[in-house]
């Protein structure tokens, strides 16, 4: 018969990977890298396409996932009003189109034309660009802003804290991010967790 | 002016603890019936608390699946449509049926494919469910809301003065609990923080005013709940898992482990306006039970442990019309299997594995099964077809476990020695095993010889069994010799090709017949896989993209596999 005390530690030990708040997507003030995606107009896309940028909001998102489905209309307004002054808004898709057929370039580009994207919707087919963000869910966001000619993140999670009542939002964390650094200031909130339908690597 | 002050004040302090205390009504499952089922696993998102969406899983619907009622003796057909983004498995919990369809670990069903199991009800009248059953992913698969129920019908059942309408005098009743996290997302942990009952957090629903039947499933991860109403009322238990019991059983307490089924009926006669809880009393849980211990902090820390609580809040409406009024004093007359006919004795041993060296136990420290970690490539048993076994279960472990086995439904011949109390004294497919207990069952393993696909047995705690708290076995006809097959002129011949509709296929052996059958894209994506297929209406291709496919029959003797390609139109 064991000591209840030393079970306990076994099971802490055994359970502590599930217990930690893991983040393990790229973090706050982490460099990336420019990428050259194709978007649903047929042209190819890269941050430096746009020399006046000051940052960009990045999404990744995809056809199928009911909850990225959610934002697009919010995607939207965040274009309307932030391309205007310097960042861009760029939506990504990296999820597995073998798995998701809904997910493929054609459907893409049907989606954006149905529901009247104001914004890019790059096709991210090898992974690559979800790899090197470390993108966990879609929607995943990201705020990147130019410092030092570098991308840096400086925020990265989800877009907001309601998915399905835009009415019912307190935190706008995208927004807000993008807000404090139009004004120099830091970032209040430099992540989130991702909420969403998992993206899985293909091996 | 003071006094409206005053008023308004407790006015306030009136309303914010009504709303603390506030209830959502109880979500009562959908439904399904018929022969044909069709079931989708998806990623989705439901409105379960305040504020933000929850991710879940879902089957057709938010959280949760609908509920299928098979009538005994008819085939059923099941459609499982997985929309996940990744792979996972249907168990059939507590059916009676083929292991190839089964839904175990090993009938994984990748994502976007379609799983075509069938076959035919022999199971009692009762309630059984549905649920992922990949290996190491059982946890989280459940946590996010995959599963169901079944209810069975049968005519010994059907000819007694029972409460039978679903949601009405007739209330399923899925018991859980889950955490979620600040951002109002599903923690996966084997004891959450919030009691759920049908998804639904501090569920109220308004019975009427006469006997009722509430058919209760424990889906939780790992808690036992010790179930109860508040005013201490008896209630008569006429169900084990797996069929009726002899006669009704009343009690005022039953502790309902995980992946165990009750019916029972209540007794809501004359009161009506009048309220009631049904609790959890887990504050009087034995010790070594699941939900006994008190942990504040660490991945066991849980508001629930060692506690009472409200499970759902009863408001008792008006009868409806033609009510159930009495409870029977007789249900059935189970022939239970007589130990006098067994022919083997198995003792399975349940163990910690922290400390074992002799030999090492690699991995995880977790529970183990006959002194070994689950291996998906290794079965432990070969049970000859029809034959009538005692299962020993004998546990050294320092914690108790809820046994389940996989294809049969059995009796409980002892706990420590003693008989089973009556309102386990039926059929059973789970048992609890206490710590340092044995618990003595008897089974007989009829129909579904197969030495591919293997069925399980293992803790019904989810996080148990996912650490390898698991073994399989086989079931296997010594009677027909499977050592010469046929193998020289065996081919198929699969047409038309190209195809727009059906695809038939046809064996050059007439010895032959499908084992197994998939259909897999260009891309070397499963698109179908349909166990042990009826091909004489062919397979139906009309729902597939136009393009080149592969299709792959198993042949069931020699379980040689043979490829063709062909063409949707």
């Amino acid at each position: 018969m064991r000591p209840i005390k030393t079970t306990v530690a076994r099971f802490f030990y055994l359970f502590l990977p599930l217990l930690t708040w893991s983040i393990s997507n790229v973090n706050a003030q982490q460099m990336v890298s420019d990428f050259n995606l194709l978007n649903v107009d047929g042209k190819m896309v890269s941050l430096s396409n746009y020399p006046e940028a000051k940052g960009f909001i990045l999404v990744f998102v995809c056809n199928h996932c009911p909850f990225a489905n959610l934002y697009p209309t919010r995607f939207n307004e965040l274009t309307k009003k932030y391309a205007a002054v310097g960042v861009p808004l760029m939506a990504i898709s990296s999820t597995d189109t073998i798995v998701y057929e809904e997910d493929t370039y054609p459907k893409m580009v049907e989606k954006s034309k149905r529901e009247q994207f104001n914004f890019p919707y790059l096709f991210d087919g090898t992974q690559a660009v979800a790899k090197n963000f470390l993108a966990e869910k879609t929607p995943h966001a990201y705020v990147i802003w130019k410092e030092n000619n570098q991308w840096v993140v400086k925020y990265s999670g989800a877009i907001d804290d309601n998915g399905q009542n835009p009415n019912l939002v307190e935190n706008q964390y995208i927004a807000k991010a993008v807000d404090a650094l139009l004004q120099c200031h830091e970032v209040e909130v430099p992540a989130t967790k991702s909420i969403g339908c998992r993206i899985i690597f293909r091996e | 002016m003071k006094k409206t002050l005053l008023f308004a004040c407790l006015m306030a302090f009136f309303i914010s603890a009504t709303n603390a205390q506030s209830y959502n009504n109880l979500w009562i499952p959908d439904t399904l019936s018929g022969t044909n089922f069709n079931l989708t696993i998806k990623d989705t998102f439901a409105q379960l608390t305040p504020g933000n969406q929850t991710i879940t899983g879902a089957i057709n619907g938010k959280f949760w699946g609908p509920t299928m009622f098979f009538n005994k003796g008819d085939v059923v057909h099941l459609n499982v449509l997985n929309k996940l983004n990744e792979a996972t498995t249907i168990h059939w919990h507590g059916f009676h049926l083929p292991a190839v369809m089964d839904g175990g670990p090993h009938q994984i069903i990748p994502p976007g494919t379609l799983w075509q199991p069938y076959w035919k009800v022999t199971n009692n009248a009762a309630t059984y469910w549905y649920h992922p059953h990949l290996h190491e992913m059982t946890m989280e698969h459940i946590t996010k809301g995959i599963g169901g129920l079944i209810i069975v019908r049968d005519e010994v059942e059907g000819a007694l003065a029972l409460p039978r309408s679903y949601g009405v005098d007739d209330i399923p009743l899925v018991l859980t609990d889950r955490d979620f996290n600040t951002q109002k997302q599903f923690v996966t942990v084997p004891y959450g923080d919030s009691m759920m009952v049908n998804g639904t957090l501090r569920p109220q629903h308004t019975v009427p005013a006469q006997v009722v039947r509430l058919r209760i499933l424990n889906a939780a991860i790992e808690r036992s709940y010790n179930i109860g109403f508040s005013d201490n009322r008896n209630f008569s238990i006429i169900t084990s898992d797996g069929g009726l019991l002899n006669a009704p059983v009343s009690l005022n307490r039953y502790v309902l482990h995980a992946g165990e089924r009750i019916e029972i009926l209540v007794d809501f006669g004359g009161q009506s306006g009048q309220s009631v809880d049904l609790k959890a009393y887990n504050a009087s849980l034995a010790n070594f039970v699941a939900g006994s211990e008190n942990f504040q902090n660490g991945p066991f820390g849980n508001y629930l442990g060692k506690k009472d609580f409200t499970m759902l809040h009863v408001n008792v409406g008006a009868a409806t019309a033609n009510p159930v009024t009495t409870i029977p004093t007789t249900l059935t007359n189970n022939v239970l299997l007589n130990a006098a006919n067994a022919n083997i004795t198995r003792i399975i041993t349940m163990s910690d594995s922290m400390g074992v060296t002799n030999p090492p136990i690699l991995g995880p420290n977790a529970f183990i099964i006959n002194h070994k970690l689950f291996d998906i490539d290794y079965n432990q048993y070969t049970v000859p077809l029809n034959n009538t076994e005692i299962w020993e279960i004998r546990s050294t472990s320092g914690f108790g476990h809820p046994f389940h086995i996989h294809d049969v439904e059995f009796n409980i011949l002892s706990i420590n020695g003693a008989a089973p109390p009556a309102a386990q004294a039926g059929w059973k497919d789970v048992v609890f095993v206490p710590r340092q207990q044995t618990v003595r069952f008897i089974a007989k393993f009829e129909d579904f010889a197969d030495v591919e696909h293997p069925f399980m047995y293992h803790c019904h705690i989810a996080l148990h069994e996912d650490e390898g708290m698991m073994g399989q076995f086989v079931v296997k006809d010594l009677s027909s010799s499977t050592l010469n097959p046929i193998a020289t002129t065996d081919d198929i011949v699969i047409f038309p090709n190209p195809v727009s509709d059906r695809l038939f296929v046809s064996f050059t052996d007439p010895n032959m017949e499908a084992y197994y059958v998939k259909v897999t894209n260009a891309l070397g994506k499963v698109k179908l896989m349909l166990p042990q297929p009826t091909l004489t209406d062919g397979i139906d291709m009309s729902r597939f993209a136009p393009g080149v496919y592969w299709l792959e029959v198993t042949d069931q003797k020699t379980k040689k596999t043979i490829s063709k390609k062909f063409v949707k139109q």
